[in-house]
């Protein structure tokens, strides 16, 4: 009768693309990156295979699954255990199909010899098949629940041991585009290691096991006939096979990947390009091909349907149809000798079971689909756990003072494209340092150098002589407070959230923080005062507050040094003048280092050192470098001209 | 049901008809062959019981297993065929259709959900519903159909060992349903630990800096642990508790087979059923239970289906933005008594104001005064909850969205430019500009320089894969668009953030000849470049509480007044 196989080949493609895109929250990336994983695995550059090479002969580092439990310290056991149990699960819930075989044999000698039925050896037979077939279910349960609880198991502890790396690696690795990333392994594809654990594996192992159980009983009962049924599932698959390998061949899948990518990359952007998408006037069918995308990508998937489809269909056909091919077989050999009961036996036990082998052939295939996804995740897992983690020393030092010193330092993230060259300079404790310059000058990595958000590739940076290397971060960190541009707020009480400046402050220091900070007035006007939770159930701060309320946080902690981003943003004029208070509290007797972008406020700086591509291209006060003439007073003059400038709709320009 | 069929077809249940009755042919075409074979295992029993033997009718019945062999083959093929097609067709014609009605829908509403999940649902809820509609359905439905044919014939013959066969299905069944609601149930369980541990995941990621400067990683990285301990805990749970049930309601159904043959074997020794009838029985029963496994499994895919199906209508089922005048040449704006809150909470209050035709409006104030509120009523993102905003003295909630679009230009402070050439890019401002004018357009914003200094000049890409621009530049070039759609209406949202001085400098040049003879309305963050404004409009907590001149305004010694103050004192703020 039919069985229904949906889960063949094309289907499947386009399920797994799905899948892999729907882990992925912006689609068009995670296509992107999916195509690239292919490309780099088909064709690896010529460098990318010697790396590999290099690594490989290093460590013969673990792949795959291996690498997964090796990952998670968990014992091989657990799972070979599990899988034995699911084996002699699913082999036991063959037994009532065995039962059924030895009745009809019992009820087949019965009718040919004329003795009365064994009415009491099929009771039992029917009886061994139900109990069997419960005993399989209760050892598949065994089986699943040790499965899950090990493959839970396996994924928390990996999950907790990327966290845990990720802590110790420098800090600026988890940027903007790097934490998308993470968030993606550390959710979805670790998730899917757990259904690969829990579920594919055992399925795979003892779907194997029991087929090839069937067709050892099949041989040593004829071999003719087992014959005729394996080669129907052989014949089956080149069906398959042969149109699977046309298709790769022509680059269907890259084309599949391309349309895929195309249409959601389409889709994304008309979504959030909506309100230009609206002010422009576009539709659907004038908005970048977007139409064209779609229609395109049906009429791919229609044409790879149509390539795909003699091949799947006559699969299909075939698989189902096994007992008609085992008929003639069974049907020459039995005409041969006719009275033979126990070779008509035999054939009804084909009859009977040669068609159930073809259910659990199907379940091979796919797992070599989700196999290939588990190597992607484990992968992805390996490149965060390859990121080399801060070298902490052996003893760290305590400056007694707080200058800082940069001595020649170069500073690149990759290889090629030096970010900052031969920086040099001096921040003297109790001074303000202010680091100006176009966007992108390196204002920035210079400030994050400073508490080992990197390393440096050349040079040395010193707090009060000691060289940051030597210190434990512990204790770099302690040294000193930031207040960056995006404040960051726990989902907890404000109270807490100030407090964590200093462990085992009192309630009169967490105050006296929030009132120097200009947060107390704004703090007390909420629901619950400093109880009130900050996010979701709680109250929502706006930018400014946000940010006085970690200016209270950083007074509290009361480092010796002081890094300042000053907010690029415009706040409402009130808003910034409370910011303005505070920061003027902050930083009394503290090393500054500021980052400032607008030039009026840093014109009293002790040292105002200008960026330009990386290098310090002048120093000084701000008198002395608007004699210079050079790149500053140019600032200076145009920011001038900038806060000068009025709008008017009345006159040309 | 009928929401279930209306969810995955994009409302149109229809389309499911012709590739189920292809399904279910091409099903049925495997019941043929499998009777030839009862046929023949019953044939070999007559044999041994009452000797008589006909080879040839077997043969026949080989002959017609052949035949239905090709004839089900061709019968798939054509299901296959037709299931696909239709199956892309429509998931391509519900993509057009959602992007369509996605543009007509108040951008409000668009705002304020998340783009991904939309884009999300684009893509992938339409090829889950896909699939729903394209394999599931209608295997679902001819996987039940043969079930149902094939009890209904195997009682008709023997009621007795029918009733044996189906006795565990209604148990079954009903665990099954008790299962999905305890499912559901424990679901909620799991998900809020899953949002536990996302959230604290999200904390410790974008809280990394903050937790190093502070030294808690220790106690954060507790906190992630226990979250991700607490996660582990619920799933195993929801494995061990739906699990069993789960196997119970399997084991239920397949026990059929053991316990019909016990039946059959009492009824063979009690004389009342024949032997080839038991065999067909057995035969029969050892696979009757395929179809009925695929089509559970089935179902609850096609649950998960459902609701990709549900998010695709009921984006549909929002409301377009009605509407169907066209504007007049004149262009006054003007806003009477309007009313505005988004869901609850209402941010403009009874606002009366008027934009005269060729003048520059100014709206300032604290931020969440309203400001922005005004600036997309005025667009028509929303329409306002009472009152009415006029343009040329025709309420907008009257005028046709696109044909007012096209009098208006804005220049936001969050740029977004879309993965295309920069001309492309600038073209959106008039579809049929020449390079000529693109360029003309470039040059008025400032943005002719930096552009031929990019690799490909005015067909270089931008973003991913492209060359990425500056915020800066970015604002120049969405400049250079609004330049080239040349609108009679310009509505400005001056940046708060700060620039290096010279990219400020060249913005506000070509701001100057953007907004050179037009209707202007702008928000402005530093008052300083709004005191030439023919009107400023002083908004607080929803209402215009203050309008006037500059000098008029000063004079009033009110909210602007201390605001001009305030900032003044700002602007001047030296560290020391």
């Amino acid at each position: 009768m039919c069985i229904n196989w949906y889960t063949v080949f094309f289907i499947e493609t386009y399920k797994t693309v799905y899948k892999m895109c729907e882990n992925n929250e912006n689609i068009p990336k995670g296509v992107f990156s999916l195509v690239r994983f292919r490309q780099t695995e088909r064709t690896p550059s010529a460098k990318f295979k010697k790396e590999r090479f290099i690594f490989m002969k290093k460590e013969k580092e673990k792949q795959g699954i291996p690498r997964l439990l090796e990952l998670a310290g968990e014992k091989n056991s657990a799972m070979s255990g599990s899988i034995l149990l699911s084996t002699t699960g699913t082999l036991l819930q063959l037994t009532p199909f065995i039962a059924v075989y030895y009745i009809m044999a019992e009820l087949l000698q019965n009718a040919a010899n004329k003795t009365p039925l064994d009415a009491p050896y099929m009771i039992h037979m029917a009886v061994y098949g139900l109990v069997g077939l419960l005993a399989g279910y209760l050892f598949t349960y065994a089986g699943g629940m040790m499965s899950h609880t090990f493959a839970y198991k396996v994924i928390c502890k990996l999950r907790l041991k990327v966290a845990e790396h990720i802590g110790k690696l420098p800090m600026g690795y988890l940027n903007g585009t790097s934490v998308g990333k993470i968030k993606q392994i550390m959710d979805a594809d670790i998730e899917q290691m757990e259904g690969f654990l829990a579920h594919q594996l055992p399925d795979f192992v003892s779907t194997l096991v029991m087929l090839a159980a069937l067709f050892i009983m099949m041989f040593s009962l004829n071999g003719w006939m087992a014959l005729a049924c394996l080669l129907t599932i052989v014949i089956g698959f080149a069906c398959q096979l042969i149109v699977m390998l046309k298709i790769m061949k022509s680059g269907g899948v890259k084309a599949n990947f391309d349309a895929l990518e195309n249409i959601s990359n389409s889709s994304l952007q008309y979504v959030k390009g909506m309100p230009s998408i609206k002010i422009f006037g576009q539709t659907v069918k004038s908005f970048r091909k977007f139409y064209q995308d779609i229609m395109d990508y049906r009429d791919f998937t229609i044409k790879m349907t149509e390539q795909i489809r003699p091949g799947f269909v006559r699969f299909r056909v075939l698989i189902q149809s096994i007992a008609t091919f085992i008929l003639p077989v069974g049907l020459l050999l039995l005409l041969k000798k006719p009275d033979d009961v126990a070779y008509a036996t035999t054939f009804i036990f084909f009859l009977v079971l040669g068609p159930g082998a073809a259910t659990p052939t199907l379940k091979l295939r796919t797992f070599s689909e989700s196999m290939n996804v588990i190597t992607e995740g484990v992968t992805r897992v390996n490149e965060i756990l390859n990121e080399r983690v801060m070298e902490e020393p052996e003893i760290s030092q305590i400056p007694d003072f707080y200058d800082i010193d940069f001595k020649n330092v170069d500073f690149s993230y990759q290889k090629d494209k030096g970010i900052l060259n031969k920086v040099s300079f001096q921040a003297k404790q109790g001074e303000i340092t202010a680091l100006v310059g176009p966007s992108g000058a390196g204002k920035s990595t210079i400030a994050e150098l400073i508490p080992r958000f990197w390393d440096v590739t050349n040079g040395s940076i010193s707090i009060g002589g000691i060289n940051i290397k030597n210190m434990s971060s512990k204790d770099l960190m302690e040294q000193m407070s930031f207040v960056f541009q995006e404040s960051f707020l726990f989902s907890d009480t404000i109270y807490n959230n100030i407090a964590l400046g200093k462990p085992g402050a009192t309630k009169t220091e967490v105050e006296s923080a929030a009132k120097a900070a200009q947060c107390h007035n704004f703090i007390m006007a909420l629901p619950n005062g400093y109880d009130t939770k900050i996010g979701d159930g709680g109250a929502y701060l706006s930018g400014g507050e946000e940010q006085r309320v970690s200016i209270a946080r950083a007074i509290l902690k009361d480092a010796p040094i002081l890094i300042l981003d000053e907010a690029s943003a415009y706040a409402d004029a009130e808003n910034e003048h409370e910011m303005q208070r505070a920061l003027a509290k902050l930083i009394q007797n503290k090393t500054v280092i500021m980052i400032a972008h607008r030039l009026a406020t840093i014109c009293n700086a002790n040292q105002i050192l200008v960026i330009d591509h990386g290098m310090v291209s002048e120093c000084g006060t701000h008198d002395t470098l608007i004699k210079r003439k050079g790149i500053y007073s140019h600032m200076w003059e145009a920011s001038m001209g900038a806060s000068a400038w009025t709008m008017d709709s009345e006159k040309e320009v | 049901m009928k929401k279930l069929l209306n969810a995955i077809t994009c409302n149109e249940p229809k389309l499911l008809i012709k590739p189920t009755i292809w399904n279910v042919l091409a099903n049925l075409s495997y019941l043929l062959p499998f009777l030839c074979l009862t046929y023949t295992v019953g044939n070999i029993y007559q044999y041994f019981t009452s000797g008589i033997w006909n080879p040839t009718s077997l043969w026949i019945a080989w002959g017609i297993m052949i035949g239905c062999f090709i004839l089900t083959y061709i019968l798939e093929n054509e299901a296959c065929k037709v299931t696909y097609r239709d199956g892309f067709g429509t998931s391509a014609k519900g993509r057009v259709k959602l992007a369509e009605h996605i543009r007509k829908l108040p951008l409000g509403f668009l705002m304020g959900k998340d783009s991904g999940e939309i884009g999300n649902t684009m893509m992938n809820d339409f090829s889950r519903t896909e699939t729903a509609m394209t394999h599931i359905m209608p295997q679902l439905i001819s996987g039940l159909l043969i079930a149902i044919i094939a009890s209904v014939g195997l009682i008709m013959d023997d009621w007795r060992m029918g009733l044996a066969m189906f006795a565990g299905l209604p148990v079954s069944l009903l665990v099954m349903f008790a299962m999905s609601g305890l499912e559901r149930k424990l679901d909620g369980q799991l998900s809020s630990a899953k949002v536990q541990y996302g959230g604290k995941l999200q904390e410790y990621l974008y809280g990394m800096r903050i937790i190093k400067s502070y030294n808690m990683q220790g106690e954060d990285f507790g906190k992630l642990e226990h979250a991700c301990e607490e996660y582990r805990d619920a799933s195993i749970r929801i494995e061990g508790s739906v699990g069993p049930l789960n196997l119970v309601s399997t084991a239920l159904l397949r026990s059929g087979l053991p316990l019909m043959t016990i039946v059959g074997v009492y009824l063979v020794i009690g004389g009342t059923l024949e032997l080839p009838e038991f065999a067909l029985f057995l035969l029969v029963g050892s696979r009757v239970f395929d179809p009925l496994a695929v089509a559970i499994m089935n179902y609850s895919e096609l649950i998960m289906c459902q609701t990709s199906g549900e998010r695709i209508v009921n984006l549909l089922n929002e409301k377009e933005m009605p509407g169907e005048k066209a504007p007049r040449q004149d262009h006054e704006i003007k806003f009477e008594h309007v009313n505005f809150g988004y869901g609850a909470e209402q941010i403009l209050h009874d606002v009366t104001a008027s934009m005269k035709m060729g003048s520059m409006t100014a709206l300032v104030g604290p931020s969440g005064s309203g400001k922005s509120t005004m600036l997309r009523l005025i667009a028509r993102f929303y329409d306002p909850t009472e009152g009415k905003v006029l343009f040329g003295g025709i309420a907008e909630s009257e005028m046709e969205p696109e044909k007012l679009m096209r009098k208006i230009s804005m220049v936001f402070q969050d740029v977004y430019l879309f993965q295309d050439t920069i001309a492309n890019n600038i073209r959106y401002g008039k579809e049929n500009a020449t390079q000529k004018e693109i360029e003309e357009a470039a040059r008025m914003a400032n943005c002719y320089d930096f552009i031929v200094k990019q690799p490909q000049g005015f067909d270089t890409m931008i973003g991913e894969g492209g060359s990425t621009l500056s915020g800066g530049e970015k604002q120049r070039i969405s400049i250079a668009r609004a330049m080239l759609k040349d609108a009679p209406v310009v509505l400005l949202d001056e940046a708060t953030a700060s620039l290096d001085p010279e990219n400020e400098a060249q913005i506000q040049q070509a701001i100057s000849r953007l907004i050179t003879g037009r209707t202007v309305i702008v928000i402005a963050h530093r008052l300083k470049t709004i005191i030439g404004a023919d009107n400023i409009l002083v908004l607080e907590q929803g209402r215009i509480i203050e309008s006037g001149t500059h000098k008029e305004l000063l004079s009033r010694r009110g909210l602007y007044a201390k605001l001009w103050n305030l900032q003044t004192t700002t602007e001047g703020w030296k560290i020391n």
